[in-house]
């Protein structure tokens, strides 16, 4: 038996790439990074505050009252439990929506993408219904399933469906065929490399589907609301507007921005978390 | 270990045309015959059918004439027995390299087969330091240089102990330096588990280094021109045995082999007794 004489060293220094930075110098430099990307923002909202008060006449700015004014609004609402209520309605609706599109979404894309004659005979339809705007078909769905939470989810799940669907079957179709081909020297039977290569490849494509997917749940959903609902925040929006109640309106607007992109920030965290590898 | 047999072997691809199919043969009536515990090399211009050759072997692929037998059985599609390991590493990228190592085992362990759950991750862990690799265990390959990548997929393709290793060009991607300590890895473990192996590469001097016979493949259609025996003492008892004068000489001849072909009628210039002749010397 002849012993094993192997070139450690040299996969040792294959390995020492971490560059070394001091620790303030970073703080500095991330905190500078961190005020340069606000900058706009911030801007912004000084426009807003500004603009209104020293710019526009009394008249006009009935319509646009400064951002002072609408913070203090949103304060009261969210002190009296009034805003709660409507982003729970808003949240719970979207959830609902989002969570069976990606129930169903994930399954489906799957079984078109392994099946090549189920895909090759669903696609056309899938393609007209994706490029069939989901706001074109709120009549239908309020026609058919009426104005209450039914068609709100309804819609909510069709948004969704279809950036799942379609990014599932656009994941397992892009699997690296050297991974499958791998798979199957290494004693993996069909249904194996189903569910060890093909199913864990996909995964980073099906999450950024995902992450659309809850993008469009609120927009989507805002949007119904504002045509026929008794809460949520497109009802808000539209009911504080027919009420004149502008402040409030806009302090409305201003819970949609942030929700949608705290929905999104959370949505991207989690697909870097499962596209951790993707990175190369 | 095992024995493989290959008789008048053709395959076939069809390329499809504007009207029409065409038949492009990638290889034609092949016969070979490798031994029980052989390290053996093909060489051959790209586009000479060794990887469709290599495909063959490993049941990713069927023979449109002819067989393969492997102990005397034909070859009915992928098995643990023959191991593949591929040049672009094909590493499963979302698991470390301890279970990438581990995926052979585990399908072994689904027949039934192999070592139970502790000693897998034992026999695991053993195979990646055996390929130098000790302490990475929990690393994802995109966090490993490729010659670090390979090492893990040389351990995964040896870790379920397969009778025969199929290797696909698997060092034609690194660097000249990782290259070498990879190939002196590769004949350290051969010597010690004596597995059959059949390797693919497009240098000359790699067939030689590494093979104890060498078939030269031509293309268009691929078949084996000719097969040299390489009769080098160890490779690593001798201080850079590819500057020695026979090493030269094997790797002349070689060349001039896989020349000929490109141009028809011409014969090689060496005499190919000169060799065999200085090998017992």
């Amino acid at each position: 038996m002849s012993t094993l004489v192997l070139p450690d060293q040299q996969v040792r220094v294959e390995n020492t790439t971490v560059r070394h930075v001091r620790p303030t110098r970073r703080l500095g430099a991330s905190l500078r990074k961190t005020l340069y990307r606000s900058g706009a923002i911030i801007g912004f909202l000084l426009v807003w505050e500004l603009v209104p008060q020293f710019v526009l006449e009394p008249a006009s700015r009935v319509f646009l009252p400064p951002l002072h004014e609408v913070l203090q609004q949103l304060w009261k609402m969210i002190i009296s439990g009034d805003l709660g209520t409507h982003i729970v309605a808003s949240l719970g609706r979207s959830a609902i929506g989002f969570i069976l599109a990606v129930i169903i979404g994930v399954p489906v894309g799957l079984v078109v993408a392994w099946f090549a004659k189920v895909g090759d005979f669903l696609n056309p339809l899938l393609e007209v219904f994706r490029n069939t705007a989901a706001l074109a078909l709120l009549p239908v769905f309020t026609l058919l399933l009426g104005i209450g939470e039914l068609s709100k989810v309804s819609i909510v799940l069709y948004a969704a469906f279809f950036p799942v669907l379609l990014n599932t079957i656009l994941g397992a179709r892009s699997v690296d065929p050297l991974l499958i081909r791998a798979g199957k020297t290494l004693g993996l039977n069909n249904f194996e490399i189903f569910s060890k290569v093909v199913l864990p490849a996909s995964v980073p494509i099906i999450f950024t589907g995902i992450r659309m997917a809850g993008t469009s749940a609120v927009l989507v959903l805002i949007a119904a609301e504002m045509i026929g609902a008794k809460a949520g925040l497109g009802y808000l929006i539209t009911n504080s507007q027919a009420s004149f109640l502008i402040p409030k309106m806009y302090a409305a607007i201003l819970t949609v921005a942030v929700l949608g992109f705290v929905v999104n920030a959370a949505l991207v965290a989690l697909e870097q978390h499962f596209s951790r590898w993707a990175r190369a | 270990m095992s024995t493989i047999e290959i008789k008048n072997l053709t395959k076939k691809f069809l390329r499809s045309g504007a009207n029409e199919s065409t038949a492009v043969t990638a290889i034609e009536s092949l016969d070979l015959r490798i031994e029980d515990g052989e390290f053996f090399t093909l060489v051959g211009p790209s586009g000479c059918g060794k990887s469709t050759l290599l495909d063959i072997l490993a049941g990713l692929s069927t023979p449109s004439h002819g067989e393969v037998l492997v102990d005397g059985e034909p070859i009915s599609g992928p098995s643990l027995e023959r191991s593949v390991v591929f040049q672009q590493y094909a590493l499963f990228p979302w698991l470390t390299a301890a279970a990438n190592v581990l995926v052979g085992l585990e399908s072994q362990a689904r027949h039934g087969q192999g070592p139970n759950k502790a000693d897998r991750r034992a026999r695991a862990h053993e195979y990646l330091r055996l390929v130098g690799l000790e302490g990475v265990e929990d690393k994802y390959p995109h966090e490993l240089s490729g010659g670090m990548r390979q090492r893990v997929a040389i351990a995964r393709a040896l870790a379920h102990e397969p009778k025969v290793l199929l290797m696909d060009e698997p060092f034609a991607a690194l660097d000249a330096q990782t290259r070498e300590q990879l190939q002196d890895l590769l004949l350290d473990i051969w010597k010690r588990t004596r597995t059959t192996i059949v390797f693919i590469t497009h240098g000359i001097e790699e067939a030689v280094y590494l093979g104890q016979k060498v078939a030269v493949m031509s293309a268009k259609p691929g078949k084996i021109t000719e097969i040299v025996d390489i009769e080098l003492q160890d490779r690593q008892a001798v201080d850079d045995i590819r500057s020695t004068r026979q090493f030269g000489e094997y790797r002349h001849y070689l060349w001039t082999l896989l020349h000929r072909h490109g141009r028809q009628g011409e014969e090689a210039t060496i005499d190919k007794t000169l060799i065999t002749s200085g090998a017992s010397a």
